[in-house]
């Protein structure tokens, strides 16, 4: 029997006339792995919400939802508590309080649990997840990594038999993700229980799911195997965007049948092929342009006693380039960006910007027309209750500028989004309107923390195209990222950011093909027949068949 | 070392407020010099060394009590010498000492308290009282520091934008912090609505909750607990009959050293002890122990 049952469901919000789901016709079976995907605004969310009642959003639904053959309106509470588990996409703002123990408990305080079983329960699920070293610790001292896991521990420790998760790993760097897929594949592969995931980062979901549901506009295009989704999808289709790169390679082959999702068989499948190399053309390094900001043997500490973040840190940025920094999580590469911005202080070294020292600078003049940072968090720069009043505010009082204004909301594609509230924009617009904001300041350099953490597929890539041409308007533009797939396709150099300085730096062919295991997936799948391919755009050109 | 700390809180929490009690108002000779040798020896094995330092704190104290009381007080009988015309007796010096001696006791027995009942041990005595109260505290201690590293980070990014609250006039610098703090509420509240998800998907609100915690109750916190009440009880009995009471007006009482007095001294002293007793008795069962491995 089907866990779910979901038949023929529309729902519709109040004071909406739009259908954000049309007609979903779903069986779950016990026991299955499926990956629910889609472009943000598409329905899914909305979808996996309707299978927790708790958290159903508020609107008119239509069509019935069947738990284990009961309507879920029906179901006795404690059972749709305990049976059916929701993670949702903060790891943040989903801990409650203040320390993991009391957090692990939570649920089972509420469902009225005695001590004697919370006590074992818990017990259980801290040792199932290797969270013994970190019980007793405060929530505050985690990793955003750590406090998933807790989330979903606090989840798990109510013996749910679903998990419904909504883009849990987003806000986590690739290998807490990583982890955290792997611990939901043992769930699945150990336990037994049933999980619907929403994902953007497919690479390793793809692999350990049994099955891919693909929605558009409040509809199921595609409910089957991951390896046969491609077939459905109509070709430049943007979710292609986002599957893993052995599918997107075997896609731009032109190939029909089960593709090769991972890594390993992708190798296999490329080394099948019969494909004549073309040597690819070598991008020369931009280092003969004057140099626009260098950071000289900086280095930095947050408190006397701590540990030094940046040891002796060097970097130049070359006038008009794109250059990424990457690195591990809490490595310390986003202090590094607020140092070379002057929002920390070194205590020992300088930042130059143009020949002259950062401090010489007066604020006023540091932050017009010289640097704008677009921190990680976009909303620490929203005040108004409209976009409009927003970018209207950075330029009061200037006739002139509004042009500039009008060209900036059209290069930035916000022109829809002017009479919302910037906390109802998804993620990536979100981050548009900030860019819109500090650009106002019509800056030199532009800095971005980790600009693409969050994101859909759809909207990295248009973050990358906006940042091609705001570079050839003669923008500098300095990333701080752990995206490397990102990093490899846009930028101009890659610098890579370990124990507080810049181990290596150089253009992204050289930097990735030099590396074997931190280096994108397509560089990895494509080794052993193709020396410098680094993105899939490289792979097909470098084997076009003649 | 450290094993009486590992005890119940319920226990740690009655045995301190027993001992406060009593030091507070037993004024007897005997007693304060009990309590007190007790409260020094209990905050040396605690704090160490530290204990020393702190001395500078209490021994002025102590000083300055002491010398106050004869210079307002003038009752008494032993008039000692006089001092601008007014009497300086020893009963109201003695008094004087005595409450030195008290209010330094009790000043080291909370320290003790300070250093053994940590904040999760006390959040937990106040859950037994109100589950609810308890999860707000909880809840609160997890935003402070959240809200303190946000408000860092939304200051940091309005400074790029020219909203910089630690330069400027006055009135820029409050545009920019009540800025600064309305960012902050609407940030608080957007994601406050991603907590309320999350705690209602756990079932908050479904039922009574009960309420767990790492503390569990053993044989030996209801014997030493039975104990204390015991001594107390004893203690109590003994004060009704009179051992505790001493007047240092008009003219000081003598120190009965009857069986019974005595019985009622040592019964003090054994509930004074514990503490110490169990750090002791601990610390050679660890080198009978370590000599016999």
């Amino acid at each position: 029997m089907a866990i779910f049952e979901i038949n023929d469901v529309s729902f519709q919000y109040p004071n909406d006339e739009q259908l954000v789901l049309q007609n979903i016709q779903l069986y779950v079976e016990q026991g299955e792995f499926i990956v629910l995907v889609g472009q943000s605004g598409c329905g899914k969310s909305t979808l996996l919400r309707q299978l927790k009642r708790e958290l159903a959003p508020h609107g008119q639904r239509n069509g019935s939802i069947k738990y284990n053959g009961i309507p879920l309106e029906e179901l006795d509470p404690k059972i749709a508590t305990s049976d059916i588990g929701f993670v949702l996409q903060n790891p943040e703002n989903q801990v409650v309080t203040d320390k993991v123990w009391h957090e692990l408990s939570f649920g089972l305080e509420s469902l009225g649990m005695d001590t004697p079983t919370i006590r074992r329960r818990v017990a259980e699920m801290a040792s199932f997840f290797g969270m013994h070293t970190w019980f007793r610790q405060k929530t505050v001292e985690l990793s955003g990594g750590q406090k998933q896991k807790l989330n979903l521990a606090s989840i798990m420790v109510m013996q749910p038999k679903v998990l419904l998760l909504d883009e849990p790993t987003s806000q986590l760097d690739p290998i807490a993700a990583m982890e955290f897929i792997a611990t939901l594949h043992r769930l699945n592969e150990e336990l037994g229980i049933t999980i619907i995931l929403i994902e953007h980062r497919l690479e390793e979901v793809l692999p350990v799911a049994d099955r891919v549901i693909v929605m558009e506009q409040g509809q199921i295009i595609y409910d089957g195997s991951p390896r046969l989704a491609l077939a459905s999808l109509p070709q430049n289709h943007t979710m292609i965007q986002a599957l893993p790169t052995a599918m997107r390679v075997f896609h731009a082959f032109n190939q029909t049948g089960e593709a090769p999702l991972t890594i390993k068989e992708g190798q296999k499948w490329l080394a099948a092929q019969h494909i004549e190399k073309v040597k690819l053309i070598e991008e020369p390094l931009g280092t003969n342009r004057p140099i626009l900001m260098e950071a000289k043997n900086i280095s930095f500490r947050y408190e006397r006693d701590s540990e030094d973040i940046l040891r002796s840190f060097q970097l130049q940025v070359y006038e008009g380039e794109i250059l990424t920094i990457l690195g591990g999580n809490g490595t310390g590469k986003s202090t590094a960006l607020k140092v070379l911005a002057g929002l920390e202080k070194p205590y020992r070294g300088d930042v130059h910007i143009k020949g002259k020292k950062l401090q010489k600078y007066s604020n006023a003049e540091l932050y017009r027309n010289v640097i704008a940072v677009l921190p990680q968090d976009p909303r620490t720069l929203f005040v108004e209750k409209k976009v409009k009043d927003e970018l209207s505010k950075m330029v009061h009082g200037k006739k002139e500028v509004d042009v500039q204004l009008k060209e900036l909301i059209a290069l930035l594609e916000i022109g829809h989004l002017l009479e919302r509230h910037p906390y109802d924009l998804s993620g990536g617009e979100q981050q548009k309107v900030a860019l819109a904001k500090v650009l106002l300041l019509e800056p030199q350099l532009l800095l971005l923390d980790e600009p693409t953490k969050g994101i859909d597929a759809f909207a990295k890539q248009s973050l990358a195209n906006l940042l091609k041409s705001l570079q050839r308007k003669g923008l500098t533009v300095v990333i701080v990222t752990h995206d490397i797939e990102f990093s490899a396709m846009y930028s101009e150099r890659c610098a890579l950011f370990f124990d507080g300085n810049i181990v290596s730096c150089d253009n992204p062919r050289a930097f990735y093909s030099g590396n074997r295991f931190y280096t994108t997936a397509a560089h990895r799948m494509s080794r052993h027949v193709l020396d410098q391919a680094i993105t899939c755009e490289d792979v097909v050109a470098s084997c076009r068949e003649m | 070392m450290r094993v009486f700390e590992k005890y119940h809180p319920i226990v740690l929490f009655s045995y301190f407020a027993v001992i406060i009690f009593m030091t507070m108002f037993f004024m007897h000779p005997v007693y304060l010099a009990i309590t007190l040798i007790g409260a020094m020896s209990l905050n040396l094995v605690l704090n160490g060394r530290d204990f020393f330092k702190s001395l500078k704190m209490y021994i002025p104290v102590f000083l300055l009590i002491m010398i106050i009381n004869p210079l307002i007080s003038h009752n008494g009988e032993m008039v000692l010498f006089y001092m601008n015309d007014n009497r300086i007796t020893l009963e109201a010096i003695l008094y004087g000492l005595a409450m030195a001696t008290m209010l330094v006791s009790v000043m080291l027995w909370c320290s003790c308290y300070n250093s053994v009942m940590t904040s999760d041990k006390f959040l937990y005595l106040f859950s037994r009282v109100s589950p609810v109260f308890s999860l707000v505290l909880s809840i609160t201690m997890r935003l402070i520091p959240r809200f303190t590293y946000q408000l860092k980070l939304i200051g940091q990014s309005q400074k790029t934008i020219g909203m910089d609250y630690t330069i400027g006039s006055l009135w820029h610098r409050i545009r920019c912090i009540m800025q600064i703090l309305s960012i902050l509420i609407t940030w608080a509240l957007e994601n406050a609505i991603e907590t309320a998800d999350s705690m209602k998907a756990r079932g908050y609100g479904l039922q009574k909750r009960t309420t767990f915690s790492l503390f569990v109750f053993e044989k030996r916190d209801g014997i030493l607990l039975a104990v204390i009440f015991l001594l107390f009880v004893i203690s109590g009995i003994g004060s009704l009959l009179g051992s505790t009471t001493f007047y240092f007006y008009p003219a000081l009482t003598g120190i009965s050293s009857t069986l019974k007095h005595l019985f009622f001294y040592s019964v003090y002293a054994m509930l004074i002890v514990i503490p110490v007793g169990i750090e002791l008795v601990e610390g050679l069962k660890w080198r009978y122990l370590k000599s016999t491995m």
